[in-house]
């Protein structure tokens, strides 16, 4: 077995390979765990009677959070495949 | 003065010793050889600092204990206290670890050093050093010319090492030869006389090899051929331990005031260890005669005597300072203070950058970071005053209607005169630093860089936006005019919303938070654009402002827009974490125009 191939057969068991790209789909998960429970809350807060400030407030907040969540897939997607 | 005479002493000393002695040549050839070979060990080992180090010295010294540990296993992987010292230096400096933390690693490197005798005792002395020499040097060699980093960082470690091996096969082979010709060991001298002049030896042959390592090597080969003896070698190592304090001294010399306290640290440890060591050195030989015995070391093996000396010595004077830590501290607080005998001028000036920092590329970064940081302080201060606001409110939880009616001035606050206080002497030390940091730095590095120094420039546009917008509104804010005195209102609270933000995002560590923070940011950048919006056409169209007003109110909104954009690139770029695992995941979720427009669009519909 030639030097380059023992490396290659070490990264692949220990997992190194794909340490980057691993780490990077652990934080997005994570990320996005805490973006649609800040989702839910908001929907929780908007069924409730909300003066005219607070709703708009919230709605923008909602759509902010929607768009990042579909980012944060995108991503995720591109990352799996 | 001293150095103009020291360096031509030295060279004639070692002349004379030449021509008097070829056998004097080889030892010195091998101190020589050693010392090159610690400088490429530091070489090699600074290679592989890009990061992982940096990581481990931040998580590894929040306990004392932590710190010594990672002082002791640090120094006994690469061999050198004095590298360690200066690391520390150099985290201190750029603000990364405490004083406290610092002392930790300085006791524990201290501790680390003794495994050089160890293994110069037990193994150096015993073997044919010279023959792993060569072999290291061959392989060293080839792996310093190849491209990637880590091969390159390999060789300069393998070289050193074969460097130290070579070095320590000349001091052994030249004391042989010498002992023919001359016995060392006659000039010997017994007693509290003999102790002191030794002692006083070690530190001179400390100051001029500026490595304890190199004279406890040289001492020991010395010892190993009988031509010092046993009780003079024993001075001699403490003697090195109090001049190795002259490297950290010359260290800290460019460091900041921590850096020069925790060299002050380093000299009272080692200087009141010595004295102990001298009051307690009948009682300290008898403990090493018994730990030798009880451990199998020979009574006449001297060599591994001096190696449980050494770590005798250094481990009592850990173990004495350890209770009076926080005390030391406090003491090098009191003794070592801000130069009060410059003026106050009014001028602020960089605080974390300095020469000591430069060490590595990671502190240089961390540095430029924090400094960055320390310039948005000030920013966020004359932008606020600039716009007549009071810092407290912002960071308050006032609701921003009461914020923009508690003014700062009744006046125009003098934005020129803050910015030349407070930001042009830190800007420009930042971009000169930058400029020397990133010759050592890696492409990528030099890329983060390049978006710290964009950070900077944006802050500084965003002060001289907030100059301009300044001038009107003040005036208008007096107006009688109600509309366009809403509108300047308007304007202010929009601002005075995005730096609680920004202040918000700056506090916090939460990922989603400053990722929601920011995008609403943008988004409301984009809304309370009047240009955009239509709000002055309005104004414009029912004749409620005149035109003078309206060109005012459009420049601005203008100046209001830039101000919003600036800070929240510069926000974007130091306070999402750089540190991160995934610092690119940041870039990729942050909202582009394409977002905010989509957003933007579903609100008005």
């Amino acid at each position: 077995m030639g030097v380059k191939k023992f490396i290659k057969n070490v990264k692949h068991t220990l997992g190194l390979n794909d340490y980057g790209i691993e780490g990077k789909k652990k934080s997005l998960k994570d990320l996005l765990k805490k973006l649609n429970s800040r989702k839910k809350s908001i929907n929780k807060s908007l069924e409730s009677t909300l003066k005219k400030k607070e709703r708009t407030e919230l709605e923008e907040e909602l759509e902010i959070v929607s768009c990042q969540i579909k980012k944060g897939k995108k991503i995720l997607h591109s990352l799996y495949s | 003065m001293l150095r103009k005479i020291l360096l031509p002493t030295i060279l004639a000393i070692l002349a004379y010793g030449f021509w008097i002695s070829p056998d004097f040549k080889e030892i010195s050839a091998g101190v020589s050889i050693f010392l090159f070979g610690m400088l490429t060990l530091e070489e090699g080992f600074k290679v592989f600092s890009g990061g992982t180090l940096e990581k481990i010295l931040e998580k590894s010294t929040d306990k004392l204990y932590k710190s010594i540990s990672f002082g002791f296993i640090a120094t006994a992987i690469m061999q050198s206290s004095s590298l360690v010292s200066v690391l520390t230096i150099s985290f201190i400096g750029a603000g990364l670890i405490g004083l406290t933390q610092g002392i930790g690693i300085i006791f524990g490197a201290n501790i680390g050093t003794t495994t050089g005798a160890w293994l110069m005792a037990g193994f150096g002395l015993k073997v044919k050093i010279s023959a792993y020499a060569m072999p290291m040097l061959a392989f060293g060699v080839i792996l310093i010319f190849q491209k990637a980093k880590s091969l390159k960082g390999l060789g300069y470690i393998l070289t050193g090492l074969g460097f130290l091996f070579l070095g320590i096969h000349y001091m052994k082979d030249g004391f042989e030869a010498f002992k023919e010709t001359i016995d060392l060991a006659s000039f010997a001298v017994d007693g509290f006389k003999g102790l002191m002049i030794f002692i006083g030896i070690g530190i001179l042959a400390t100051v001029v090899m500026q490595s304890s390592h190199a004279t406890i090597v040289l001492i020991l080969a010395a010892l190993s051929v009988g031509q010092i003896t046993y009780e003079n070698a024993l001075a001699l190592t403490i003697g090195a331990n109090i001049g190795t304090t002259i490297t950290a001294i010359i260290g800290s010399l460019s460091s900041n005031i921590d850096g020069k306290r925790l060299a002050g640290a380093h000299f009272i440890f080692n200087v009141v260890t010595a004295l102990v060591a001298v009051i307690l050195m009948s009682q300290m030989i008898y403990a090493v005669d018994a730990i030798s015995s009880s451990i199998g070391i020979a009574s006449d093996n001297y060599t591994l005597k001096l190696a449980v000396f050494d770590t005798l010595f250094k481990v009592m004077g850990v173990v004495m300072f350890i209770p009076f830590v926080n005390k030391l501290v406090s003491f090098l607080n009191r003794v070592f203070k801000k130069d009060s005998s410059k003026p106050d001028t009014g001028y602020d000036s960089a605080r974390y950058l300095n020469d000591s920092v430069l060490e590595l590329p990671a502190t240089s970064m961390a540095a430029i970071i924090r400094e960055t940081k320390h310039l948005y302080e000030n920013a966020f201060e004359i932008i606020t005053h600039g716009l007549n606001l009071k810092r407290s409110n912002i960071v308050s939880s006032m609701p921003l209607e009461e914020v923009i009616k508690d003014t700062y001035s009744k006046s125009v606050v003098d934005i020129d005169e803050f910015y030349n206080h407070k930001i042009k002497g830190i800007y420009g030390e930042i971009i000169d630093f930058s400029t020397k940091a990133q010759s050592d730095m890696s492409p990528k590095d030099i890329e983060v860089l390049y978006k710290l120094k964009l950070a900077n420039r944006d802050m500084v546009e965003a002060v001289k936006d907030t100059k301009h917008l300044q001038r009107n509104l003040f005036k208008y804010l007096n107006s009688p005019n109600s509309h366009i005195k809403e509108e300047y209102d308007y304007i202010r609270k929009n601002l005075a919303e995005l730096l609680r933000n920004i202040n918000f995002i700056a506090t916090t560590d939460e990922e989603d938070v400053i990722l929601i923070l920011l995008s609403k940011a943008k988004v409301h950048t984009e809304r309370y654009d009047i240009l955009a919006n239509g709000t002055l056409d309005n104004l414009i169209r029912d004749e409620l402002i005149t035109n003078e007003m309206a060109t005012s109110l459009m420049n601005d909104s203008a100046y209001a827009y830039d101000i919003s954009k600036n800070l929240i690139e510069m926000a974007e770029v130091i306070f999402t974490d750089r540190n991160s695992n995934t610092p690119s995941l940041n870039e990729e979720m942050a909202m582009n125009a394409e977002d905010i427009k989509a957003i933007l669009e579903k609100k008005d519909d």
